[in-house]
């Protein structure tokens, strides 16, 4: 009981100042998990095991965490290392592409296709943001997407509020479609076995259905504020793309690079290659094809995500340990009286809602463990959960300003260039996508699987 | 030494700072730097002044934004911090202005051309400008006053390390009920003469 409430208080603070920024998110979730640690299983459960199951670091040493061909790669509860092993090493890989301007050309280069038409642009680029973000994660996306679209939206002279909205909502849409798309999704994933193409024939295909009704909805929302004002711009004046490529030979390196990690990723199932493998393959792939730049890519990586997710789990573990995550699947039960759609429905909305406030990766990591007790106990099978949690954790993060990193970075370079969207805008126009596609993903899965 | 010349005025609600700074803004013929600052910018840049002037000089709401590798999605601090580096662009370019509030003492700090100034009054004087300017009841005017002021501080608290009002933050802090407006721009423009004898 004692470890309880010692785990819950250090959840919930730990929570509560994530949401405050007072102090970084990673010094706290390593504080919180400093704490599980010493508090929760050395004072009050006096446990060395729970602690060695937590820390996790046997997995890394297990063959199946590398190779695991015809069996399922599943975490063991605790610091899940193949989700920090595939962030880190993608992240070297985007770095990599980003140093030789891969995704300023990418961008450029569709603008050109569609003759820097605006309609054209707003539609094709919603469809690159949902794309990219598929493979690679969607704060880079919105990075170099919305950049181009302020860039465009000066020389073509339109408001560029409306694509920046609807490429971040297609960037987190794209994300919930394959397993490395966004980082709840690679914690589920990883913590339940399940494989690229698992998601890309499960939420790939409710995400596949819900571009086409937004890409419908954002059209009729936005076609007349997307007007260009004043004379045309000289062509002259356009950017090119082969301007935007600092180092050919290393773009043509990053982009073999980043066809390799689709290819592996989309066969690993078949491959037995882990994702564990295919981030630190990648990675040192892209370090060893650029001997001279390490340094510089490495010290663009983002630790602290790194080191936020490691804390995270850690604390995600006390509420497991001490069996709280029981406690809350019980509950959901109890209040779904076993109804199946009841709680699909709950797992969908609560995850949709609670994302569009706080942070979504806590929040699934939190919840593995409880849909996992909840299939066993209203006997579903895991995967169906699995979708609706990734869905509801991914889409629901598009519906206010602060629940996604891709919202928050594409309002900030938005309102940096002297376009501030607020709360009011922001919603007005998004949330009812965002209704859209969980309405979209809610009736997809009753379908599908019950 | 240069004839380069910023003033930096920040004031009480209510407390006539505002004309002191018009008053100096005219005494030394520079450009008068308000809400139309904004209203330049956006005309510069070519952007909906609308969408920007209702987050001018407003505090951050600290819960409905956050900050995610170094991107601040603020309304109310990216249009602040716009407005910043639009003043030190200013500033480095050489001209001469004088500025009223929008965090410039501290902005600007380092600048060799800048004088900065808290303007103060009494409450009693305050109320009455207040009462007068806006036809307000004196109950109303107090209210106009807490509020506006409560604003303010939180505003300039958030991007400032000297406190709004502390006096280590200004190189004068006057309060202009002792020499009315007129006295105090005159005052000031005493002061500036001083510390800048060639303009």
């Amino acid at each position: 009981m004692i470890a309880q409430i010692a785990a819950v208080s250090i959840f919930v603070v730990m929570f509560g100042l994530i949401i405050t920024e007072k102090i970084e998110r990673y010094i706290i979730t390593l504080i919180g998990a400093a704490l599980t640690l010493i508090v929760v299983f050395g004072l009050c459960m006096q446990s060395l095991d729970a602690i060695w199951n937590t820390l996790n670091f046997a997995a890394i040493f297990r063959p199946d965490f590398w190779y695991a061909v015809g069996q399922e790669e599943s975490s063991s509860g605790g610091i899940n290392w193949a989700t920090i092993l595939f962030l880190a090493g993608m992240m070297v890989m985007v770095e990599g592409m980003a140093r030789v301007g891969f995704f300023r050309w990418l961008c450029i280069r569709i603008a050109k296709l569609v003759h820097y038409k605006t309609i054209p642009l707003f539609l094709t680029f919603m469809i690159m943001s949902a794309i990219l973000a598929m493979f690679i994660d969607s704060i880079t996306v919105i990075l170099f997407l919305a950049a181009v679209t302020i860039e465009l939206s000066r020389l073509l002279r339109f408001n560029p509020v409306p694509m920046v909205l609807t490429e971040i909502f297609c960037a987190n849409l794209g994300g919930s479609a394959t397993m490395c798309g966004d980082p709840p999704n690679i914690i589920i994933g990883t913590s339940l076995g399940l494989s690229f193409t698992d998601f890309l024939t499960n939420t790939g295909a409710i995400a596949g259905l819900s571009l086409v009704a937004v890409i419908v909805y954002f059209y009729f929302l936005f076609r007349k504020d997307l007007r260009t004002e004043g004379d045309p711009p000289d062509p002259k004046d356009y950017p090119n793309p082969k301007e935007a490529i600092t180092n050919k030979r290393g773009f043509i390196i990053s982009t073999v690079i980043f066809l390799l990690a689709v290819v592996l990723l989309i066969t690993h199932a078949q491959t037995g290659l882990t994702v564990s493998f295919i981030g630190v393959f990648i990675a040192l792939l892209t370090l060893v094809t650029a001997p001279r730049h390490i340094p510089e890519i490495l010290k663009r990586v983002d630790y602290r995500t790194l080191l936020f997710f490691v804390g995270l789990f850690v604390v995600v573990g006390g509420l497991e340990q001490t069996g709280i995550l029981d406690i809350v699947a019980g509950f959901i039960k109890d209040i779904s009286g076993g109804n199946l759609m009841l709680v699909i429905t709950i797992v969908i909305w609560v995850s949709a809602i609670a994302s569009a406030f706080v942070d979504n990766i806590p929040f699934a990591a939190t919840m593995i463990p409880v849909i996992t007790e909840l299939a066993g106990t209203v006997g579903v099978h895991i995967n169906v959960l699995a979708w609706a949690l990734s869905m509801g954790t991914d889409i629901g993060g598009s519906a206010t300003p602060i629940g996604a990193s891709a919202n928050v970075v594409g309002t900030s370079l938005a309102a940096k260039a002297g376009h501030p969207i607020g709360w009011k805008t922001y919603c007005l126009k998004i949330a009812p996508a965002t209704v859209l596609v969980l309405i979209i993903s809610t009736l997809f899965i009753f379908v599908r699987y019950l | 030494m240069t004839d380069q010349l910023i003033i930096a005025v920040s004031r009480e609600f209510g407390s006539g700072g505002h004309f002191i700074a018009e008053q100096l803004a005219k005494t030394f013929q520079i450009p008068f730097y308000d809400r139309n600052l904004l209203w330049e910018l956006a005309n510069e840049r070519n952007l909906d002044i609308s969408a920007l002037t209702k987050y001018d000089e407003v505090p951050k709401r600290r819960l409905l934004s956050r900050k995610v590798r170094g991107f601040n999605n603020s309304p109310e601090e990216n249009i602040a911090r716009l407005q910043f580096d639009y003043l030190k662009k200013k500033a480095a370019e050489g001209e001469s202005f004088v500025v009223v509030g929008r965090c410039a003492e501290t902005v600007l700090r380092d600048h060799p051309a800048l004088i900065s100034v808290f303007i103060l009054a009494d409450e009693q004087s305050k109320l009455e400008r207040i009462c007068r300017l806006n036809n307000l009841s004196p109950d109303e005017a107090a209210a106009m006053i807490a509020r506006c002021n409560k604003q303010r501080k939180a505003y300039h608290n958030s991007y400032c390390p000297v406190k709004w009002g502390d006096s280590r933050g200004y190189d004068l802090c006057i309060n202009d009920s002792r020499l009315g407006v007129d006295g105090t721009a005159a005052f000031i423009e005493q002061y500036i003469r001083k510390r800048f004898p060639q303009l």
